[in-house]
Order: structure tokens, then C-alpha cells, then sequence
């Protein structure tokens, strides 16, 4: 009696943890990262041409410091990235009055015309920039693309996020960094 | 024929392709061998962020090339290894060392199997002890029994065990 407890106990740990596995979801969607709660690092980079009459050739993050941010990094080459660039645009469209959306263009090699083709395809209408030597990328920490970071008004990062971002996603993160 | 053609009017553009080839490789091969050697044994510590179990040392992606400089750049500061380890641990977390420092759940990670390998000894000792214990206990045998298998092996003369026998199960 005893050892069919101790089998069965042992089963439905092993079940258990089978199940957990399956329902934690996607693991680099975790990945955590070390620049939660610091603030987010500085940076200035060349704009794409589309932007240059609204924030001028070079997009310095210093100068945009007291509102809340999204950084979002994506690569000409990256599915993900074509999934959510109409979901980032309509944040913009809704929130540009109080928070900056930034995008990055990193890890391309035929990175202008690349990118080009990519911002006209979606018509993002939010400032993006071209960090060319990945310098950028490696100072946040970047794991791949696309990865958004979502940075309060007082500069320091509140939440990072891997994979494609969805409208409802970061409005509930709008909505918590505009409370 | 018009495949001839095309393939003749090709050839140039192939020959070009290829010199431009030649004319690439070592130049590359050149920036990348100006690097400090330090560079690499420094490179080898990290986990190239973008590729599947690769060094920076090791990797040949765009971020891991870049990462390099950023080693070179670091030393020519006068930055030591130890610095330089700590740059991409601020940016990556411990993720990024490939010999991550043995805590939390690292730790964890490196106690579990030494916890798992003490509980299966000690289980092992338990289980001869008790194996042991039930080899040596004295088995009090039914006199009939004991009867019948005498008779049995009485019956088929393989020799049975004396009368005064203290355990006259065994043979």
C-alpha cells in the first residue's frame, strides 16, 4: 500500500512538473533584464530622412528626458517585427501627446535601404533610427528582435518585453507609466 | 547556344564577383586579426547574446564582431579583463558568462546534483541495510512444513540436513 503512495506521489510530480513546463509559456519571453528599475542609458542616433523636419537628423534621448518611452528594437529581416510595426504605429497615433514611441532599426546589413522599405511598407510615422554598429543594442543589453523596453517618465526602465509587442499589451503598460 | 551565350556573357561578371571575393577576405580577416589576443580570451568568457551555444570569441554575428571591438576599445582604455566582464554583466546580467558566478539559482543549478547524488547513496545504504537485516533474521518454519520438504527430498535422495539442524529451511 505504502509503495503504490510513494509511485503515485512520484507520478504526479513528475506530472506536475510536465504540465508546468508546458504552461509557463514562451522561456525567452523571461529573459530578464538588468536594466529594470536603472535608467535607461543614453544614446544618440542618425534618423531615417522621414523624421528629420519633426526631430531634426539625430535622435538624442537626453533631449526627449520627463515623458514616458517605448524603445522598440526590429530588424528589416525579422518576422516578428512586421507583425507588430501596425500595432506600434497605432500606439503612437494614440499616445504621442504623452508618450514617445522610438524605434531602432538594428542587426541589418543592407540597413538604409532595408529600413526605407520597411517604414514606408507600415507608414511609421514615429521617430526611427538606424543604430548601425549595434552599439545601442549592446548597451540595453539586447538579446535579439525584436525587444521593447518601456521606459517611465523619470527615466528608468519599468518593463522590458521579447517578441512582437500588441496594442493591448502596451496600453496596459501606457496606462501604468501615465498613473 | 543562348545558353552559351548568356553563360560567356556571364563569365566577366562571375570573375569580377569572385576578385571582389578575394579582395574582401583578407581584409576582413585582417581587421579581425588586429585585435589584442587578450581580446579573445576575454570574448571566450561571454555567450554570443544572438547565436545558439557560441562564444563572442567563437561567433561570427554582426553583434559578437561588435562586441569585440567593444573588448579591443575597453583594453585600450586600460580597462582589465575583470572590467570588461563586468561592462557586459551590468548590460546582460550573468547570462552573458559563460562561467556564471556560483549563486542563487545557479547555485541551485550546481548543488542539485550533488543533493540528488547523497540521497541516492544514503537511499542505496538504507535499502542493504534493511536487505541485510532481512537475510540474517531468524524465520520460525511450521514443524509440518518442514516435515513435507524432508520427505520431498527424502523421496528424491539429494541428501537432507541432520536432525539437530538450527535451520533446517536452508540446504
Amino acid at each position: 500500500m505504502r509503495r503504490v503512495f510513494v509511485s503515485g506521489l512520484v507520478v504526479t510530480m513528475l506530472g506536475a512538473l510536465f504540465v508546468f513546463g508546458l504552461l509557463r509559456g514562451q522561456p525567452d519571453r523571461d529573459i530578464p533584464s538588468n536594466l529594470i528599475g536603472r535608467t535607461s542609458p543614453a544614446f544618440a542616433l542618425p534618423l531615417y530622412e522621414h523624421y528629420a523636419a519633426a526631430f531634426g537628423p539625430v535622435l538624442d534621448l537626453e533631449a526627449h528626458r520627463g515623458r514616458p518611452m517605448i524603445i522598440n528594437f526590429w530588424a528589416s529581416w525579422c518576422g516578428p517585427c512586421y507583425e507588430e510595426a501596425p500595432h506600434l504605429e497605432r500606439i503612437w497615433q494614440r499616445y504621442q501627446d504623452d508618450v514617445l514611441v522610438i524605434g531602432i532599426q538594428t542587426q541589418d546589413r543592407d540597413a538604409r535601404a532595408a529600413g526605407r522599405a520597411f517604414i514606408d511598407r507600415f507608414g511609421l510615422s514615429f521617430p526611427n533610427a538606424i543604430d548601425n554598429d549595434s552599439r545601442v543594442s549592446i548597451t540595453y543589453g539586447l538579446f535579439g528582435v525584436p525587444e521593447t523596453f518601456f521606459v517611465k517618465a523619470d527615466g528608468t526602465v519599468m518593463h522590458k518585453h521579447a517578441g512582437p509587442v500588441t496594442e493591448a499589451m502596451m496600453t496596459e503598460r501606457i496606462e501604468a507609466m501615465l498613473r | 547556344m543562348t545558353r552559351l551565350r548568356t553563360s560567356r556573357s556571364l563569365a566577366p561578371l562571375a570573375w569580377l564577383a569572385l576578385l571582389a571575393l578575394l579582395a574582401l577576405a583578407p581584409a576582413a580577416a585582417a581587421q579581425e586579426q588586429e585585435l589584442d589576443p587578450r581580446v579573445f580570451e576575454i570574448a571566450n568568457e561571454l555567450r554570443c547574446p544572438t547565436c545558439v551555444s557560441e562564444s563572442v570569441g567563437q561567433s561570427n554575428a554582426a553583434i559578437a564582431r561588435e562586441m569585440r571591438t567593444l573588448i579591443q576599445e575597453q583594453l585600450e582604455t586600460g580597462a582589465n579583463r575583470a572590467e570588461v566582464l563586468v561592462f557586459f554583466q551590468e548590460r546582460y546580467g550573468d547570462w552573458i558568462l559563460l562561467d556564471p558566478p556560483k549563486r542563487g539559482v545557479n547555485l541551485a543549478l550546481w548543488l542539485l546534483p550533488v543533493a540528488a547524488a547523497l540521497g541516492g547513496l544514503t537511499m542505496l545504504g538504507v535499502l542493504l541495510r534493511r536487505w541485510r537485516a532481512a537475510g540474517a533474521a531468524h524465520v520460525e518454519a511450521d514443524p509440518a512444513d518442514v516435515a513435507r520438504v524432508r520427505a520431498v527430498l527424502g523421496a528424491t535422495d539429494v541428501g537432507g540436513p541432520a536432525e539437530e539442524d538450527d535451520e533446517p529451511w536452508r540446504t
